[in-house]
């Protein structure tokens, strides 16, 4: 009798595990990618995933961070194996050159119900010009905030922040000419197309490239007169994110341009540049929005096996309270209507801490931000290295603006119209 | 008693593992890459086309890979500079003097750092209120060349005209230490008695060095001569950390990564490598009637 009993717990048992596990297989596993936030950011996408892992009965979603270099190579691989995640994370620009290859899903039809959440510039940007639709759910944000070394520009004679971007490059030159030091240190390296569509001026229109009119020359000849004059670095075109803070802490240049995220840096690494920070606005020129914009977004590759549970999970990260949860963890910005509204943006409106006051700033200027990208273009590795050539040769007093213009454009013509 | 086909056998059972993994690492990418060079690749739907050499094509009329083709071959000027300097340093330190193992390692170092590591330090270097500029002033400033204000602010990777060199520089000290190695094995199969009956002769050092060290280690020289010549056709890495192929230093491999990662064309990818192996074996059928042993 014993041994029956024993035998009995022993099946019950062993079926209870079978079913568990059978119960567990039947929960539609999905993975998603998020692009260079670990370890920063490990609390605060463990929660997410954890919290949206608990909401669901039968999804599992399971986080995976890739590093931004290894981030293309790493998915195109996994696109050409058949072993894509079901959700990525994305910049716009990226996300414009998959749709454009086809190799992503639209979801237009999907994000329907609940796309009104997002603000109009990041629906905007999610919805690729190729063929209108739209093929990633907005995530956080971040803008161009202007920083300044307030002893230097004191010392410049210059009283206020300047308020234009001709304005900002007469504050920069005069920096240089009265106290030797560079004066501002425009992003040159990720390409000029973006300056261009900053200022308001079209790069393409009806397939042709139109990049060499009298303005665009003006535009590029400002740029080379400032890098003459050295109100801009010498070395200007191999300055990154982490050259431009370093550039700014060790105060060898007055002004620069970054998101709140940078200015964390200067608190901890150049304390004493901290305390002198000023902050302001970036400039709106004619494209009426500030420079350095730029919005990640959550984008479903078309390999994807469960498309409406990584849509699911997107609608999750991207919902009013994860993206206010990921904003304050990371000094971003959400791209929902109600999150960009929390008062926790303005809370730094009045106060004299940069960071703080860098978030109200840049809680300002996100609204009209858009992302300066060109996309659909048919060799664009080719096409976009040969223009920022050009404007290098241009700017750094090589070329003359209009001849290194038009050879571009040229170039781009030949490229366009061997494509028809 | 075993007969010469259980040997043949034997033989291929101790490659098996080797070529096994070859096989699926090397030849099989390679032969792919080869099919790839002639076909439309859709990323999207993973199917393939025969595209009648349309990648051959537009690469032979596309002035950037012209422009990548003649900086890939311009950094082989570097091969010849970097042999000497090895065997020379080689010869250098095979002397049994104390210490002479950490001279012979700190040759070595820069061979085992990563690319990426040592290029961010040589951007500091290179950069234009960088350490090279800083020494040059000092020094010119000592010699009165220069007076006291004044520096040199050259842009060594921001200059189209020199950039691509100082690359190149970066490339020799970068890999002299791993062909000095190779060249310190081969002096050391040179039997002594040669030397010494060279130099009871009455030879002087110059002499030695080229009537007997050079033609002993001339297979050690085709060896590292083919192997530099290939990795200087092969440079990449060392141009993407050090100026992204800005300033005149697109070269032939940061074409084809950037037509197979930027613009997922992998069919144009794969013809330019194509056209790049196909450099590689040119010069190595050159350097072997070279170096080679004649029969």
């Amino acid at each position: 009798m014993m041994k029956f009993k024993r035998s009995l717990a022993l099946t019950a048992a062993v079926f209870a595990v079978t079913t568990m596990t059978a119960m567990a297989a039947e929960k539609t596993k999905i993975e998603f990618w998020s692009n260079s936030l670990s370890p920063k950011f490990d609390t605060v996408m463990k929660d997410l995933t954890g919290k949206f892992n608990a909401s669901q009965g039968d999804i599992e979603a399971k986080w995976v961070d890739v590093d931004w270099d290894a981030f293309l190579p790493r998915l195109t691989a996994s696109l050409a194996g058949g072993t894509a995640p079901d959700l990525v994370n994305l910049p716009k620009p990226w996300m414009d050159e998959l749709a454009q290859k086809k190799l992503l899903l639209p979801i237009t039809k999907q994000v329907a119900g609940f796309k009104g959440n997002y603000t109009q510039g990041a629906l905007k940007d999610v919805t690729y010009e190729g063929d209108k639709q739209i093929y990633g759910m907005p995530w956080y944000q971040v803008t161009g905030v202007l920083f300044y070394n307030k002893e230097l520009l004191t010392k410049a004679g210059v009283k206020e922040a300047p308020k234009s971007f001709t304005e900002l490059l007469s504050v920069a030159k005069q920096v240089k000419e009265k106290t030797g030091v560079t004066g501002f240190a425009p992003k040159l390296n990720d390409g000029f197309a973006g300056w261009f569509l900053y200022d308001g001026l079209p790069v393409v229109k009806n397939g042709k490239a139109v990049f060499n009119s009298p303005e665009h020359v003006k535009l590029v000849e400002a740029f080379a007169d400032a890098y003459k004059s050295g109100a801009i670095p010498k070395d200007a075109y191999k300055m990154g994110f982490e050259e431009q803070i370093a550039a700014f802490d060790g105060g060898k240049v007055a002004i620069f341009a970054e998101g709140a995220h940078a200015l964390k840096r200067t608190q901890t690494d150049a304390p004493k540049i901290y305390a002198q920070t000023g902050v302001a606005p970036f400039p709106l020129a004619r494209g009426k929005t500030p420079f350095g914009g730029y919005l990640f977004v959550w984008s479903v590759p078309k390999t994807s096996k469960h498309a409406d549970a990584a849509v699911k999970l997107g609608q999750f990260l991207t919902s009013d309270d994860a993206q206010l949860a990921f904003a304050k963890a990371s000094a971003t910005f959400p791209s929902t209507n109600k999150a960009l509204a929390d008062a926790f943006f303005q809370a730094g409106a009045k106060s004299n801490d940069p960071v703080a006051k860098a978030l109200s700033t840049a809680a300002d200027s996100i609204k009209v931000t858009q992302t300066l990208t060109v996309s659909g273009l048919p060799d664009e590795a080719a096409m976009n290295k040969k223009l920022d050539e050009a404007v290098e040769a241009a700017i750094t007093g090589r070329t003359p603006a209009k001849q290194a213009l038009d050879e571009a454009a040229a170039y781009w013509n030949e490229k366009f119209s061997a494509k028809k | 008693m075993k007969t010469s086909s259980s040997y043949t056998a034997i033989a291929y059972l101790f490659l098996a593992p080797a070529l096994i993994l070859m096989g699926i690492f090397t030849f099989w990418p390679v032969g792919f890459n080869t099919y790839l060079a002639f076909q439309d690749y859709s990323l999207a739907d993973g199917t393939s086309t025969w595209n009648n050499f349309a990648h051959f094509k537009y690469i032979y009329g596309e002035e950037l890979f012209h422009q990548a083709i003649k900086n890939s071959l311009l950094c082989l000027l570097v091969v010849p500079v970097i042999q000497l300097a090895a065997l020379v340093v080689a010869k250098l330190v095979n002397d049994k003097l104390p210490f002479i193992t950490l001279f012979r390692a700190s040759y070595y170092i820069p061979v085992i750092t990563a690319v990426s590591i040592a290029a961010v330090v040589w951007t500091n270097v290179y950069k234009y209120d960088g350490m090279l500029n800083l020494v040059l002033t000092w020094f010119l400033q000592k010699l009165h060349i220069l007076a006291a204000g004044q520096v040199v602010d050259i842009q060594w990777i921001g200059d189209p005209k020199i950039a691509i060199f100082s690359v190149m520089g970066f490339v020799f000290w970068k890999g002299i230490g791993y062909y000095m190695v190779l060249y310190l094995a081969g002096l050391q199969a040179i039997p002594a008695e040669v030397e010494e009956a060279a130099v009871l002769d009455g030879a002087n050092a110059w002499q030695r060095f080229w009537k007997i060290t050079v033609p002993m280690v001339k297979p050690t020289i085709l060896l590292c001569t083919l192997l530099s010549t290939i990795a200087a056709l092969k440079i990449f890495q060392e141009v993407a950390v050090l100026t992204r192929g800005q300033s005149d230093t697109y070269t032939a491999l940061f074409y084809v990564y950037a037509q197979a990662f930027q613009n997922y064309n992998f069919g144009r990818a794969a013809a330019a490598s194509l056209v790049v192996t196909f450099f590689c074996m040119i010069l190595a059928v050159v350097q072997f009637r070279f170096f080679g042993d004649k029969k």
